[in-house]
């Protein structure tokens, strides 16, 4: 029960306006961007059921989101790199506020909060040389820049919180970026690699697999209560390699690849676009929107099966499995049976579906 | 009632089931099952006889039935398809694990049923082909382990076709069909399924164009004749113009009205095929031969250009939101 004391308390952490929660916008479960059909973008809160919640709009199109532990607040990145985050306001459908790092800096599309809610993580880069940095942003204080750490790589993608809140895991892609162009300048050289940091701004450790892996950019992290972080890779170069597109890893062990036969492999066209684990923690899952599927692996790598969705990309925990949206609508429940839909909007859903924690 | 008649049909063509029966019926369901029986002939030939000249017209025949569909990926073709023709081979795969098989007389390589669960790099028409005209491999006599694999190859490639071709008809053409009905969660709108047909024809062009033509043209500096699609068999642009016109037939089938701009581009692609001055691209290294090629790709390309302009704009099919942008 909230006392009236812990409810002021409420209010001045998170600043002097009243900040609504998600119950105000109908309990979502996920956040996903989409392109409506005359064109605008818009950000959107979807339930457990596959029904839309809420939708405000979004100047551009974004890469992903993420949401706000207990505020109905959102921030949608720019497509990577960009030069701005904005906190948007779920309940009026306004930008709160627009994050614009540093000169130097770009956002690269993904973001994180602590645990409380307090602060903001934000994946970034330098823009000479694309090493990557977390910038650090005071939520309370109307998002103000409050520091930045190193990813110890370069071109990081997603990073995400580790469930004992005190630490954050980067998917460091590896991959340097012209400041103007998005061109890819280091292809034969990149070394992608899985960072662990502290909050503190500690390497605590580092993943990087072996060298004839070296082209496959880690860029997309699920993580499991245990600490058991699931990273999908693109692969940057012949989509007729068929090398695995799913990593596995638990601090202090070696990563395990997980391995689908070669002609599933080659049907994902050497491009995983999300990863979640299922519900119940036994599996986990990523999409490719260029092959139209979706992997299943067991927690230790096993390949479980595949399931054909056009288009498919945004992908999230769900209770009953998985939770995926494609670029024709479509939200589906996906389990060890196969897809089951959901929901259809007239609209096309972007990368990702963002689960929204609680 | 001539008006009215027009009407209709003009509203039947922008209908959102355009044409699926029509691709299943005219074009897909045949084209497997002509595959099959070129397969079930090929495998007939090679038990009777196993040497690479007597296997050889059969191979072409089963390959020339396979460039009618081989580039669909969907449904059963969707991972069933790469079994058939593990190609591009970048890592090598295929001359490896043959080698291993050979080398080790490997006990699934007589078996044709374990032989399914052999890697796909091994099976199919590339494997096949590497065994009837690789000079390393070729030289077999009948009564050999190799004579032996060739068979299991064969009668392994028949019973793929069989199942490619009753998957289709029995359980993914159903699913097509069906596009839009509650229990159908591949696809969600009969629209899907005619964006799902188009697709595939445009992925095939895209495919011919980029990979076919592609890889063997390399750069300007470093062109890989080497890499060419079946150069052993002497394939390469045969299989160009076949698949070309494969893609250009399943889109016929799929639109219920003229394509004049398609079928321009596609006699426009022959004309320039003609011009080719070695059909298994070995002389890329030429310039004015490699000039020849990268018209023909240009061609391809323009076909493709077509269908987008009398299909897709048609029916408002756009490219997939997520897997023409990733991030």
């Amino acid at each position: 029960m909230t006392t009236r004391r812990a409810f002021l308390a409420s209010l001045l952490a998170a600043g002097t306006a009243p900040h609504l929660g998600w119950a105000a916008v109908g309990d979502p479960a996920y956040l996903a961007a989409a392109k409506l059909p005359g064109g605008a973008f818009a950000l959107a809160g979807i339930r457990a059921d596959g029904s839309r919640a809420f939708r405000v709009p979004l100047p551009a199109r974004g890469h992903a989101a993420c949401a706000h532990p207990s505020r109905a607040e959102a921030v949608g990145f720019a497509r990577r790199p960009g030069r701005y985050a904005l906190v948007i306001d779920c309940v009026a459908g306004s930008v709160r506020h627009e994050l614009s790092p540093p000169e130097g800096r770009q956002v690269n599309g993904h973001g994180a909060y602590s645990a409380d809610g307090r602060l903001l993580y934000t994946s970034e880069q330098r823009t000479e040389d694309s090493r990557g940095f977390i910038g650090v942003w005071d939520v309370g204080a109307g998002y103000a820049r409050v520091g930045e750490m190193e990813t110890f790589g370069t071109g990081p993608h997603e990073l995400r919180l580790m469930p004992d809140g005190q630490s954050l895991v980067v998917a460091n892609g590896g991959i340097r970026t012209d400041r103007w162009d998005r061109e890819k300048l280091n292809i034969d050289s990149m070394t992608p690699n899985l960072s662990y940091v502290s909050l503190e701004g500690d390497l605590l450790e580092q993943v990087e697999l072996d060298p004839e892996l070296s082209r496959n950019s880690i860029r997309h992290l699920a993580l499991r209560e245990d600490g058991l972080v699931g990273f999908a890779m693109q692969w940057q170069g012949d989509t007729a390699d068929g090398w695995p597109l799913l990593g596995l890893h638990r601090r202090g062990e070696a990563p395990v690849l997980c391995e689908a036969p070669l002609g599933d492999e080659l049907a994902m066209q050497g491009y995983a676009g999300s990863v979640a684990f299922a519900g119940d923690g036994s599996e986990i899952a990523i999409t490719s929107p260029r092959g139209g599927r979706l992997h299943r692996f067991s927690d230790t790598g096993a390949f479980l099966g595949a399931v054909s969705r056009t288009d498919v990309c945004g992908l999230a925990t769900h209770a009953e499995g998985y939770m995926a949206s494609d670029g024709l609508g479509g939200v589906l429940l996906v389990d060890g049976q196969g897809a089951h839909p959901l929901s259809r909007a007239d609209a096309a859903w972007d990368n990702h579906l963002v689960r929204i924690a609680g | 009632m001539r008006l009215a008649l027009t009407l209709c049909t003009g509203l039947a063509a922008t209908s959102a089931a355009a044409g699926v029966e029509e691709a299943l019926t005219e074009h897909i369901l045949p084209g497997y099952a002509a595959f099959a029986e070129k397969t079930a002939e090929l495998s007939g030939e090679t038990s009777e006889d196993c040497t690479p000249e007597a296997v050889k017209p059969a191979f072409n025949a089963a390959f020339d039935a396979w460039t009618r569909v081989g580039d669909i990926r969907i449904g059963p073709s969707e991972t069933g398809a790469l079994s058939v023709a593990f190609w591009p081979d970048s890592r090598g795969f295929t001359p490896r694990t043959l080698n291993r098989f050979i080398s080790g007389e490997e006990a699934r390589g007589t078996d044709a049923e374990a032989f399914a669960e052999a890697s796909i790099a091994v099976r199919g028409l590339f494997a096949l082909e590497r065994m009837l005209y690789g000079e390393d491999l070729s030289d077999y006599a009948e009564g050999s382990y190799a004579c032996t694999l060739v068979r299991t190859i064969a009668a392994d490639l028949a019973g793929q076709a069989e199942a490619l071709e009753t998957g289709w008809r029995e359980e993914f053409a159903p699913v097509l069909r069906s596009a839009g009905a509650p229990d159908n969660a591949t696809y969600l709108t009969e629209e899907e399924a005619v964006r799902a047909i188009y697709t595939q024809v445009l992925t095939s062009l895209e495919f011919t164009a980029d990979q076919r033509l592609g890889r063997p043209l390399g750069t300007f500096d470093r062109p890989r004749p080497e890499r060419a699609e079946a150069r052993r068999s002497g394939r390469p642009l045969r299989n160009v113009l076949r698949d070309a016109q494969g893609a250009v037939d399943l889109a016929k089938a799929l639109a219920d009205w003229e394509l004049p701009e398609t079928e321009a581009a596609m006699s426009r692609l022959r004309e320039a095929a003609a011009q080719v001055s070695d059909p298994a691209f070995a002389d890329l290294d030429d310039p004015s031969a490699r000039l020849r090629v990268e018209i023909v790709q240009q061609h391809v390309r323009d076909v493709r250009r077509s269908i987008e302009e009398e299909i897709g704009v048609r029916l408002g099919l756009r490219p997939g939101f997520n897997s023409s942008d990733g991030d």
